[in-house]
């Protein structure tokens, strides 16, 4: 195969890929809408495309998949067959089956598929089933006799008329995949925006894009950020310079620098949009197997995000909407005693807050139960029965490890390995989960993520002559401890005494070798929150709070605990970024328990890995 | 593989050593470092190149030779496609092509340490020049290295 063939390929997958991610939505807003003409029209003109493609590039059985499939989609199309559930589930394997079709020709150009089952599926998919036909029914009462014309003309005659259009279009746009739109839709509810979106380029003047690889763009963002770092020094430079234009240049470059620092940031963002879409057939799928009725409104799909947040925030997402339908909205009975409408709903909402990214989701289901979850709590032996918890701390219970409230363990969710997870996954990325619940009305779940994670706001400081960089995410406070706030105690070490909270007080250098002669009354205490409990960690001193721009830890480093990454300080040298909460965990998993800790995890961290393990 | 293979030759104390020409990225006189605490001793910390950080390693410390740092002590910046390293070596001397079969088999001898990493032998006149598997003489046992020591130092 040479070059040119093989570009024209991965082209081909890739652009198929995003088709297929896109219309997805069309699928479940046909189910939603059966006689709304623009989804299938979508759908259609999607497989369609990737029959033309696929067979101009050489995948034979891409493309013969994709023909039958075409075939199906004709007859709904035509309204020979209507677009009931079971029939949208067909159409849903077989967009299923173009997706894996592609992942796998993605790895190996020559692979092989099996897809006659599929395919006999829809070849005898008929009217008369009796699983669809009272639907038929009532849908063909229903439907008046729009669309006349196109209702009379046969699959062939339709392909052709289609074919005609097709290529009368084709001048205008000669992309063999639909035009993608980024369109700045407005808040929307998922039906509308299926619907405004559905022939675009019709309607909006798009701007033309440009497919770069994620590589290049990470290149040009680290020499950017090199650049900045030369501009800061040359700065230095010339304060004591007495040629005013060179100052003045300078200090114009400094703006023009920022400018494109801004800008290269910004092409990591994306869209949440495709990560909102897969929710939506997940809510699809998860209800329908639990037979409950449930809508999801989408609001916000358009907010940006960074990519690889993004990328990591898909599992807790996936993870929260299906405990969302399976544990939060109740079944039908329920709802209905309950004087609720009979359909659950739940909300996913995302925006851009304060420089945060905030994204919701909320159910109008039983909610959770704060004694409840206190009784379970103290089942698990995971606290003490003379509590003295607070409704907001109950809830934050559900993020212990090995705490599962449904007894019943379904395949949807409640497999205990759930939230625990989550928040780790959650705070990984500098981000926090918020709960707020009330019973009876419903449960909140608010996720609150920083935009990138390529740049942090850190606090540069010193132990002994070395610089260590703390991002601000975990940090409280800082203050210098006074002699009769620190108290020596030969079992719990120093604690520091804070507004009437004993914490333990950890001297960082103590995690690295380190050590400093500074009496603990002439140090810095920077008070950290590290999950479940906070600490005050003594430093030398703090040199100032910056914007760092995080490099990735190569391997050979990637193993010391407790540092999350590298960055380049404005003086040309690099400096390593501490995890506190990381560094923190290895002082409590040495059989620390500073007072402070309400739920004895360091006990169960151990009982509920082996858990896990086994449960996976 | 046929065909003249091009090698740097380097310097650590009395001894010298070569490596593949095509693993070097570039060499640098000696920057600033910075320390990583909870490191062997060999491992000095790391370097910023042009906007990258860059681990440094000193082979003369992870071989036991015994060094002085002078005008001529420089950082060969290795280059093994997903991640670069750099090694502080006494001086970088020759760039050496050499055919196959000009580099003999290392001598077989019972000792305590492992000669894994070195892959073969050269005989230049009265020197002799050891020529190294540099990726296995660093990454593996180094890596494991950090690892356990901070395995350690959490227990």
């Amino acid at each position: 195969m040479d070059d040119f063939e093989q570009e024209l390929k991965v082209g081909f997958l890739d652009e198929a890929l995003q088709s297929a991610t896109e219309v997805e939505t069309c699928f479940l807003e046909l189910e939603k809408d059966p006689n709304g003409d623009e989804n299938i029209n979508r759908i259609f003109r999607h497989v369609h495309n990737l029959k033309g493609s696929a067979r101009a590039v050489g995948f034979e059985e891409f493309a013969d998949f994709t023909h039958q499939f075409e075939n199906f989609i004709l007859k709904v199309k035509s309204k020979e067959i209507k677009p009931t559930s079971v029939v949208v589930s067909i159409l849903l394997k077989g967009n299923d089956q173009i997706v894996l079709m592609i992942n796998e020709l993605k790895s190996d150009m020559n692979a092989r598929f099996e897809f006659r089952q599929l395919l006999e599926e829809m070849k005898n998919y008929n009217e008369t089933s009796p699983a669809s036909e009272h639907i038929i029914e009532e849908l063909s009462n229903k439907f008046s006799n729009e669309n006349k014309a196109q209702d009379e003309l046969s699959p062939e005659e339709m392909l052709a008329l289609y074919e005609q259009q097709e290529a009368e279009k084709a001048a205008e746009h000669n992309n063999f995949v639909q035009p993608v739109e980024l369109a700045p839709a407005p808040v929307t509810t998922a039906a509308t925006s299926a619907v405004s979106n559905s022939s675009p380029a019709n309607k909006q003047v798009s701007e033309e894009t440009l497919r770069v690889g994620l590589t290049k763009i990470e290149t040009l963002i680290n020499s950017i950020g090199e650049m900045v770092i030369l501009q800061g020094v040359l700065r230095e430079l010339v304060v004591d310079a007495e040629n005013l234009f060179l100052k003045k240049t300078v200090h114009q470059l400094r703006k023009v620098g920022k400018e494109i620092q801004d800008i290269s940031m910004s092409l990591r963002m994306v869209a949440i949009k495709p990560t909102f879409q897969k929710m939506q057939r997940i809510v699809r799928d998860t209800s329908q197997s639990l037979s409950k009725e449930i809508q999801l409104e989408m609001i916000g799909e358009e907010t940006e995000i960074d990519k690889t947040v993004l990328e990591k925030i898909n599992d807790p997402l996936v993870h929260l909407i299906r405990n969302a339908v399976d544990h939060g909205v109740e079944t039908t009975e329920k709802r209905i005693a309950a004087g609720k409408s009979p359909a659950g709903h739940i909300k996913l909402s995302a925006q851009n807050l304060a420089g945060k990214m905030v994204i919701e989701i909320k159910d109008d289901g039983g909610g959770m139960d704060p004694e409840r979850l206190k009784k379970k709590a103290i089942e698990k032996g995971l606290i003490k029965p003379n509590n003295t918890l607070t409704d907001k701390e109950a809830l934050n219970l559900i993020f212990a490890p090995g705490f599962s409230t449904k007894e019943l363990v379904t395949d949807v969710s409640g497999r205990g390995v759930g939230m625990d997870v989550v928040r780790t996954n959650i705070s990984e990325l500098g981000g926090e989960i918020i709960i707020e619940s009330a019973v009876g009305k419903g449960s909140t779940f608010r996720i609150i993520l920083p935009l990138t994670l390529a740049i942090v706001d850190a606090m540069v400081v010193t132990y002994t002559s070395n610089k260590f960089v703390i991002p601000l995410s975990q940090m409280l406070e800082t203050l210098s401890p006074t002699k009769d706030m620190v108290q020596k105690n030969t079992d719990l070490g120093e604690t520091l005494m804070l507004r009437g909270q004993n914490l333990p007080l950890i001297r960082m250098g103590d995690f690295f070798g380190l050590k400093s002669s500074t009496p603990t009354e002439g140090m810095i205490a920077l008070v950290i929150s590290a999950g479940q409990s906070t600490v005050a960690l003594l430093v030398d001193d703090i040199l100032g709070q910056y914007e760092v721009v995080v490099k990735q830890l190569s391997p050979e480093l990637e193993s010391i605990k407790g540092i999350s990454g590298t960055t380049i300080l404005g003086d040309g040298k690099p400096a390593l970024i501490i995890d506190p909460i990381e560094l923190i965990k290895r002082k409590t998993t040495a059989g620390y328990n500073p007072s402070t800790i309400k739920l004895d995890t360091t006990k169960n961290d151990k009982k509920d890995n082996q858990k896990m393990g086994s449960a996976a | 593989m046929s065909g003249p293979v091009k090698y740097i030759c380097f310097g650590l104390g009395q001894e010298e050593f070569g490596i593949p020409l095509l693993t070097v990225k570039e060499v640098l006189a000696i920057p600033d470092i910075t320390p990583v605490p909870q490191t062997p001793p060999h491992f000095l910390g790391i370097i910023n190149l042009r906007g990258n950080v860059i681990s440094i390693m000193d082979l003369r410390a992870k071989f036991g030779i015994k060094f002085s740092t002078t005008e001529e002590t420089t950082v060969i910046i290795l280059d093994f496609g997903d991640y670069q390293l750099g090694v502080v070596v006494d001086r970088v001397d020759a760039v050496l092509s050499l055919n196959p079969d000009q580099i003999s088999n290392k001598p077989h001898i019972e000792s305590s340490k492992s000669t894994d990493y070195i892959s073969g032998v050269y005989r230049q006149e009265q020197k002799l020049i050891l020529i190294l598997d540099i990726a296995k003489a660093l990454s593996v046992e180094d890596r494991n290295m950090a690892t356990r020591k901070a395995a350690d130092k959490a227990a």
